[in-house]
């Protein structure tokens, strides 16, 4: 498809959607802040009473909603606060904002007064999507009392992880590398801290997390599996304060207050571990720790105009004393500009940068190896809220990546080693979108979407050309796939593109609100992918590398289909949700047998372009009211892939048939819970159950050069063990005066109860000493408890 | 896999190891089909004739019933691609098949025939030869340790790709230390190859001592059996930990010509190898 193509597209819509509000109607719009920090508020619904108009709030707490000249009650609703009602006789337009409230009472199993604090999100067509606050996060037991929100999610129905130690999660089956990680905006590379124990988002820093689990807005692309949405918070706007908190792992403290005499406010959080991060005690010399900052900062120039600054910079190390030094991390910023141009249309233009880079300084081999990818992200933003049937999202988006793959350095003359650059890699890649949510009828709301993606891998570098165009090619004598045979390079100048993609992203939702309580949905959406990590381990590690398609890597592409049944019950104090879903992932990269992806310039002779499907049924359910609340979640799923030997000839990767991924999780359930004994004291819990992850074992042994050799059967045809837990927690909220500034916890926990040992692996080899094969299994936490005090000031 | 991403691999493993904690378990694994496994090493020692040859065949069991199962009578035989001398190895009724009149002869061609039970294994490969040691030495400063280390040092001949192996036994260990070398990184340059031991009460393994017996063999290897050897070291040292790669079928270069679902286990390989023992101070 071309671009012209989608502008008449565009046309069509903009065209569609004004004939639809040609009546005799008013706009209220405005922004929906908390009062108590003046934190604008993300996803709180603004209705009117007795009718199907309303509208959410969005990322910057803009509200519009559009309705018929008349008298109405507005009423503006957010879990965990309370309703703000507002009598309204519209026969022009008004601009409110809303301040609203936490609400004190809820805990007390008062029944609050909303009418309908779900009825949006069961009328939205948006689906496969979990909102999180960090303030339910905080409840959980966490291990080592270390706030975690990429381990939060992983309670959700769906999301899983590989284990204790491994960075970033799973989303249906996906990998690892095709989730969408943004933080304020800006693509986070990896997610961990420590390879994974801890993950990058200091809780004190983050306002809400969302997790879209399929049915992918048009507004985000590039991955296939899931966007997860992190949001940071602006900063108190009315009063200076202090958060922060003493751990076993890291101590934080945050820093928040007003700005430009009440025009802005900031934030500054930092978050240090200690150094000497479980290493026994005899190893003095050796150390890891990890630190971050967080950084925001807004400055209102007037009620339609507001900038909005924000950065991210965060740090793993480790040292082991004459052996080796190791560091990576991200670093981000975001210099965004809010523009309100009338009470309907609302902008957002975004300057972004990230980068992720990995270093390895290796004394005892005389050798250093630093890897890096950065991009420059430039992004145009818009809402339309069209009418009150019609609301509109479109904008464009551009990306200028930057990819170094690995240099090797000698640290020394003595050195063994020879220098070498691996070719730097360089891309594009754009977006330009429009989506409308479009309420047919009372009871049936459709979202269609569009995206049109393009991706360019531009010159400035060479590239191999291989005999019959086979950079892996079978060896059919020893049945084994292997290099092709280089026929020299092609130069290919700055100016040039190497390869050019580009896909049209159908993305579709349907709700249909059978009644009152519950809902049906259906969507439907198409994403692609045009960068990969590399990685052919169970695990992700620091050091993997991404790449970009090009002339030997196709972009993923990925089709998904979703259908789910929604319900609120007892008064909207609980919520079930089931969905099943079925996906399809094209061009999924796989690696051949003993491939080798690290200081490698020719990645293409070590993959081929497989496939993968996935499908599950989740159930959740949730209570959100109460002094008991709490959710349980469930997921039956198969996750797996294939890869045929296609250009390269022969059968493909374990003989062309299909296997389980390393995500696959036949059942994953998980029950997390929070009561609220008194004003001092909370409890909380999670008891999680899966299904053990995939591995491959061996199926016989033979002797070879003196030692015993495995021989092992089909790629991930066993199972490890299933993997449960059991975690507690109790927070403590000492007596204070209620005008005391000083707001103190403590958060006791016990990770891993009754001290499973969950393997994280089994490794196959022969005793040392002995001789005999054995197989040993690895676990990562056994039962650990913690202790932290939190406080505000 | 080359040496690099290895020894960053062995990084990362390092510094998840200090947090977590191993047991042996028993595991239900699978079992396969028993297959013939050739160990054809033709190894020419520098500086003797190379005429006497041994090739081992046995069969493969399950993986936690490690008894040595031999394979008697088989035809074995080895043909120079060249000329067609052939060289038939005798059998010696305990798996062993021997021959003292080989002619080894570097860079050349060679092919193996085997027949067992009826059924035709056969493979290719040449001799190829190896640079001499240059220093064999022990050090404490080298390593993530302070302990004793045993040195090799040999000159990589330039703008040649070479590939290495070598085999390292402290002569009192069950085990050996195998290391696969390519010279991707380290073209033309005074290679050092050096080996320590942590202490691990666990094994009963102490650090290398004066006194300790260190037999240390260098090879010189085909492009080929370095992919075969090096895929083998790696799943030899057991790498399924979390950040392990996914092992695969080991594939060598012995074809069962009746059965290709039946391939046999192990190479056929041919070496020319440096032999030496240090014995440390």
């Amino acid at each position: 498809m071309n671009n012209q193509k989608t502008n008449q597209l565009l046309v069509l819509f903009i065209l569609f959607t004004v004939s639809l509000f040609a009546q005799e109607n008013y706009t209220i719009s405005g922004i929906v802040k908390e009062a108590e920090n003046g934190e604008t508020t993300f996803g709180a619904s603004v209705f009117l009473k007795g009718t199907t108009i309303g509208a959410v709030s969005n990322e910057y707490g803009f509200y519009s909603i559009t309705a018929p000249k008349g008298n109405y009650t507005l009423v503006v609703s957010y879990i965990g606060f309370a309703d703000v009602t507002q009598e309204i006789s519209l026969d022009q337009n008004f601009k409110i904002d809303f301040e609203i409230k936490e609400d004190t009472t809820q805990l007390d199993e008062i029944v609050i007064s909303s009418e309908e604090p779900e009825r949006v999100s069961l009328r939205s067509p948006q689906m496969s999507v979990t909102k999180v606050k960090v303030a339910t996060i905080k409840k959980m037991p966490v291990v080592l009392g270390e706030v975690d929100i990429v381990k939060a999610i992983q309670i959700l129905p769906g999301v899983t992880n590989t284990g204790e130690a491994s960075g970033g999660f799973n989303v249906r089956g996906g990998a690892v590398d095709q989730n969408l990680v943004l933080l304020d905006e800006a693509i986070i590379y990896n997610t961990s801290h420590l390879l994974g124990f801890f993950s990058v988002f200091n809780a004190d820093a983050i306002k809400d997390v969302k997790l879209y689990k399929g049915a992918i807005p048009a507004r985000f692309g590039g991955r296939v599996s899931s966007v997860l949405d992190v949001r940071q918070k602006d900063g108190n706007a009315n009063k200076f304060m202090l958060t922060g908190g003493i751990g076993a792992i890291s101590s934080r403290l945050a820093a928040e207050g007003p700005l430009f005499k009440d025009k802005g406010s900031f934030l500054i959080a930092g978050r240090g571990s200690y150094a000497h991060l479980f290493m026994k005690a005899a190893d003095e010399e050796n150390s890891a720790n990890f630190y971050d900052l967080n950084l925001k900062t807004h400055y209102k120039i007037n009620d339609n105009n507001k900038l909005y600054l924000s950065g991210y910079f965060g740090r793993d190390n480790f040292n082991f004393e004459g052996g080796f030094k190791s560091g990576y991390g991200n670093l981000s910023g975001n210099l965004r500009w809010n523009h309100i141009f009338n009470d309907k249309l609302f902008s957002n233009a975004s300057l972004i940068y990230s980068k992720y880079d990995y270093d390895l300084d290796l004394d005892a081999f005389e050798f250093d190896w630093v890897s890096s990818i950065k991009n420059y992200n430039i992004k145009y933003d818009l809402k339309y809220y069209a009418s009150d049937k019609v609301k509109l999202d479109f904008g464009v988006n551009a990306i200028y990546y930057d990819f170094d793959p690995g240099a090797i350095k000698p640290t020394s003359e003595s050195s063994p080693i020879n220098a070498l650059q691996l070719d730097k890699k360089k891309a594009f890649e754009s977006g330009l979108y429009i989506n409308a949510e479009h309420k047919l009828t009372d009871r049936l709301t459709a979202q269609y979407g569009l995206r049109y993606s393009s991706f360019s891998r531009l010159g400035g570098q060479s590239l191999m050309n291989y005999e019959n165009n086979q950079p892996v090619v079978y060896n059919k004598n020893l049945g084994i796939y292997q290099s092709g045979t280089a026929v020299g390079e092609t130069d290919y100048s700055k100016g040039d593109e190497i390869e050019t993609f580009s896909n049209l992203e159908p993305r579709l939702g349907l709700s249909y609100q059978l009644n009152e309580s519950s809902s049906v949905k259906a969507g439907y959406s198409r994403t692609a992918q045009y960068i990969h990590l590399l990685s052919n381990t169970s695990a992700v590690t620091p050091l993997d590398v991404w790449t970009p398609s090009g002339k030997f890597i196709k972009p993923q592409l990925s089709d998904q289909f979703a259908l789910g049944y929604f319900r609120n019950f007892k008064d909207k104090a609980y919520s079930f949700e089931a969905e099943v879903y079925y996906k399809t992932v094209d061009n999924r990269i796989d690696y051949i047998d003993g491939s080798d992806l690290i200081g490698n310039n020719t990645i293409e002779t070590e993959i081929l372009n497989g496939e993968s499907r996935g499908y599950g049924l989740e159930l959740l359910l949730r209570k959100s009211k109460g002094r008991f609340t709490g959710l349980f979640g469930y997921t039956i799923s198969k996750s797996e892939q294939r890869t045929l030997g296609g250009n390269a000839g022969g059968p493909g990767i374990n003989n062309g048939n299909w296997y389980n991924t390393a995500q696959d999780r036949t059942h994953d359930f998980s029950l997390t819970g929070s009561y609220k004994l008194n004003e001092k004291w909370t409890f909380g819990s999670n008891l999680v159950f899966q299904t053990g992850r995939p591995v491959t074992y061996p199926n016989g042994q033979y002797e070879y050069e003196g030692v015993s050799i495995a021989n092992y059967s089909d790629r991930n045809s066993n199972r490890l063990s299933s993997y449960h837990r059991l975690d507690l927690s109790a927070t403590y909220v000492p007596n204070r005066k209620p005008n005391n500034r000083w707001k103190g916890e403590w958060v006791f926990g016990i990770y891993n109860v009754y001290n499973q040992k969950n393997a994280a692996s089994v490794s196959f080899g022969q005793n040392r000493e002995t001789g005999a094969n054995e197989a040993t299994r690895t676990s990562i936490f056994g039962i650990v408890p913690s202790v932290s005090y939190n406080f505000k000031f | 896999m080359t040496t690099i991403s290895r020894i960053i691999i062995v990084v990362i493993l390092a510094s998840i190891i200090f947090t977590s904690c191993t047991d042996v378990i028993d595991v239900d694994v699978p079992e396969a089909e028993s297959r013939l496994v050739i160990e054809a090493s033709i190894d020419w020692e520098k500086g003797t004739s190379g005429s006497d040859q041994t090739i081992k065949l046995s069969k493969s069991t399950p993986y936690f019933e490690q008894q040595s199962v031999p394979a008697t009578g088989a035809s074995v035989k080895v043909t120079n691609a060249n000329d067609g001398t052939f060289f038939i190895f005798d059998d010696q009724n305990n798996g062993a098949y021997t021959t003292n009149s080989f002619i080894p002869e570097l860079n050349q061609s060679y092919t193996l025939e085997i027949i067992y039970i009826g059924e035709t294994y056969t493979a290719t490969e040449t001799l190829t030869p190896v640079v001499d040691i240059e220093d064999i030495y022990q050090s404490m400063d080298k390593g993530i340790s302070d302990v004793l280390e045993i040195n090799v040092d040999f000159q990589d001949p330039a703008n040649e790709e070479n590939f290495y192996f070598f085999k390292i036994q402290e002569q009192a260990d069950a085990l050996p230390t195998l290391f696969d070398i390519k010279d991707e990184f380290v073209d033309g340059n005074l290679i050092n190859i050096f080996n320590e031991r942590d202490e691990d009460e666990d094994i009963n393994q102490e650090e290398y001592q004066p006194g300790d017996s260190v037999d240390i063999e260098f090879h010189g290897i085909s492009e080929q059996y370095f992919e075969y050897i090096s895929l083998l070291i790696i799943q030899f040292e057991a790498t399924d930990n979390p950040f392990g790669t996914i092992p695969v079928p080991l594939k060598g270069n012995c074809i069962n010509e009746s059965n290709r679902n039946k391939d046999a286990f192990g190479y056929f390989r041919l070496t020319e190898v440096v032999k030496s023992t240090y014995i440390f101070q």
